[in-house]
């Protein structure tokens, strides 16, 4: 067990920015914390990273076999990369390594891991947003740490820098390393992490392996000039989960994969005159609020 | 505890900040009681400005310049040390990658408490390279004769700077911090002394405050005819050196474990 954590708490007066909240996080997992803005991803994180005391509840690092401060055995990056502005790269590094009491830190194979051995000798200040949250992961790979934590890592970035962002974590997570990721985007989770806890208000709503928690149907909208005789007919489509009436028909929702023009042609021989018919991408926003909702 | 005290060290040594303040210090402390040669005389009883440069009493007149220097420099300094550390979120940062609380509190005090030694060590230095070449037979037993200034001296650094890191620590806002330390020890402490305590209760414990302390642990050398003026007005204007080191140990152990607690309690 990489992280425990038992009905862990924080209260911020009448707040419950955090509430009994049970994780558990094995080795190798790359567990993404999904949850809208506001629903204690970040207090949660802090918690655990020892910045943040806990109301109630507790929590547990690699089973209580690291001491005290098993801190120094992850590597975190928490909302913003904070650095020290009027340092380089290589510097603010240099002091990650002093605090993680490592002598011979690896600090160009880092940056080069990030794309930013050009710049070591750059003051932080002068980096853009998307640099400075690679030099973050760049940060949090110093003394190659089992762990690693991300908080929103592709916040503020631009369509490169999120794919760049995204790409890196990819790469660290084939190497075996256990990862955890806090995130509102659904997409991202779902791209990257192999399990997934969906928080809201503080509180756990699910929690499993990603195919498992977030549904993957496929959408497809249809209409026809009777309207009636298609309600009757959909539901004996294979693979039909539900529907949903639309202006422009219905959406359907459907488990397996089925060709809009098989669709087209049975509901043909039907005596059904399809005049919309439509493959929809899942709209992710839309599908994090159903699961956030029903709760 | 060094590898903490190192770790700050790289922080400050390429902060632009840190090298004006120790150029500032490094600059100042002699010339400041060098330009006592550009002053043909001093006013009675002194008279001649010999006594600036010469054993014992160098000690005493460059000390008082360091008192200045320090109150102003490395106060200043370690307000802002702590400050930009919450601005930058450096601070928690820390503590993630992996200090505990109580290394981030050792770190600190120990670095300023090394400061505080080098900046003593400098001053030392200063004393005697002035003296040697401006007294005439050099005995040793005069050149330590108040060889405890020594002490009190490093103290007084390092008085102002726990009280610079109790405001940065408490206060976490970089121009309030900075005017709070300065406003309270140049006003806010005096008026409570001279206005506020004197006009209820006028008796000596009105200099046993913090700053007035750490100000006394140095007091200004003229002091003896000032102090003879205050006393035939039936008062004394400053501490003895004894109290001024107990009352400023007293209190800067109070404000370290403030701090101390702050940091184990605060969520950051």
């Amino acid at each position: 067990m990489i992280l425990q954590t038992t009905h862990l708490s924080k209260h911020f007066g009448p707040l419950k920015a955090v509430d009994q909240l049970d994780l558990q996080i094995e080795k190798g997992m790359v567990y993404g914390m999904l949850g809208p803005n506001g629903s204690g991803k970040t207090t949660t994180l802090g918690m655990v990273l020892g910045i943040i005391h806990p109301t109630a509840g507790s929590f547990e690092w690699f089973g209580g076999q690291r001491g005290s401060n098993p801190r120094r055995f992850l590597g975190a990056l928490l909302e913003t990369p904070n650095f020290y502005p009027y340092l380089s790269a290589e510097d603010n590094l240099k002091i990650v390594a002093e605090i993680k009491r490592i002598d011979k830190p690896d600090i160009d194979r880092a940056l080069t891991l990030v794309n930013l051995l050009q710049r070591k000798r750059s003051k932080f200040k002068t980096y853009s947003l998307g640099m400075k949250q690679r030099l973050a992961i760049a940060s949090a790979m110093i003394g190659a740490p089992e762990v690693l934590i991300f908080d929103e890592p592709t916040n503020g970035l631009d369509p490169q820098g999120i794919a760049e962002v995204r790409e890196t974590i990819l790469q660290i997570a084939q190497t075996g390393k256990t990862i955890i990721m806090a995130s509102h985007i659904l997409d991202e989770v779902e791209k990257i992490c192999s399990h997934v806890a969906i928080i809201k208000n503080g509180k756990l709503l699910a929690t499993g392996p990603v195919g498992a928690i977030i549904n993957d149907d496929i959408l497809i909208e249809i209409g026809a000039e009777d309207k009636e005789q298609l309600r009757t007919f959909l539901p004996s489509l294979a693979g039909f989960t539900k529907m949903e009436e639309t202006d422009f028909g219905f959406l359907i929702y459907l488990q397996d994969e089925l060709s809009t023009s098989s669709i087209n042609q049975a509901a043909f021989t039907q005596g059904i005159l399809i005049n919309h018919l439509r493959r929809r991408q899942k709209s992710l926003e839309a599908e994090f609020l159903e699961i956030t909702n029903q709760n | 505890m060094f590898r903490l005290i190192y770790t700050e060290w790289l922080k400050w040594n390429k902060q632009l900040i840190f090298r004006i303040v120790c150029a500032f210090y490094v600059i100042l402390l002699p010339s400041v009681l060098l330009l006592g040669k550009k002053v043909p005389e001093l006013p009675p009883p002194i008279g001649t400005t010999e006594v600036l440069f010469i054993f014992p009493t160098v000690w005493s007149y460059l000390g008082y310049i360091g008192n200045w220097l320090c109150f102003f420099f490395f106060g200043f300094f370690a307000v802002i040390s702590i400050t930009m550390e919450f601005n930058n979120r450096t601070l928690r940062q820390n503590i993630i990658t992996g200090w505990s609380r109580q290394e981030v509190f050792l770190a600190k005090f120990g670095s300023i408490a090394a400061l505080s030694l080098l900046a003593t060590l400098y001053y030392v230095i200063c004393a005697l390279l002035i003296g040697y070449t401006h007294t005439d037979v050099v005995y040793f037993s005069k050149v330590f004769q108040e060889g405890d200034i020594i002490f009190r001296y490093w103290l007084m650094s390092f008085s102002y700077m726990t009280f610079g890191l109790l405001i940065g620590f408490l206060v976490r806002r970089t121009v309030i911090a900075v005017f709070l330390y300065l406003i309270y020890i140049m006003i806010l402490e005096p008026v409570l002394r001279w206005g506020v305590h004197r006009y209820f209760w006028e008796h000596p414990s009105m200099h046993f405050y913090p700053m007035n302390a750490t100000e006394d642990l140095l007091a200004a050398p003229l002091s003896p005819i000032a102090e003879e003026f205050a006393q035939k007005a039936g008062f004394d204007l400053f501490m003895t050196p004894f109290e001024a080191i107990i009352t400023t140990l007293l209190y800067t152990s109070v404000f370290v474990f403030v701090v101390f607690s702050h940091l184990k309690k605060a969520d950051l």
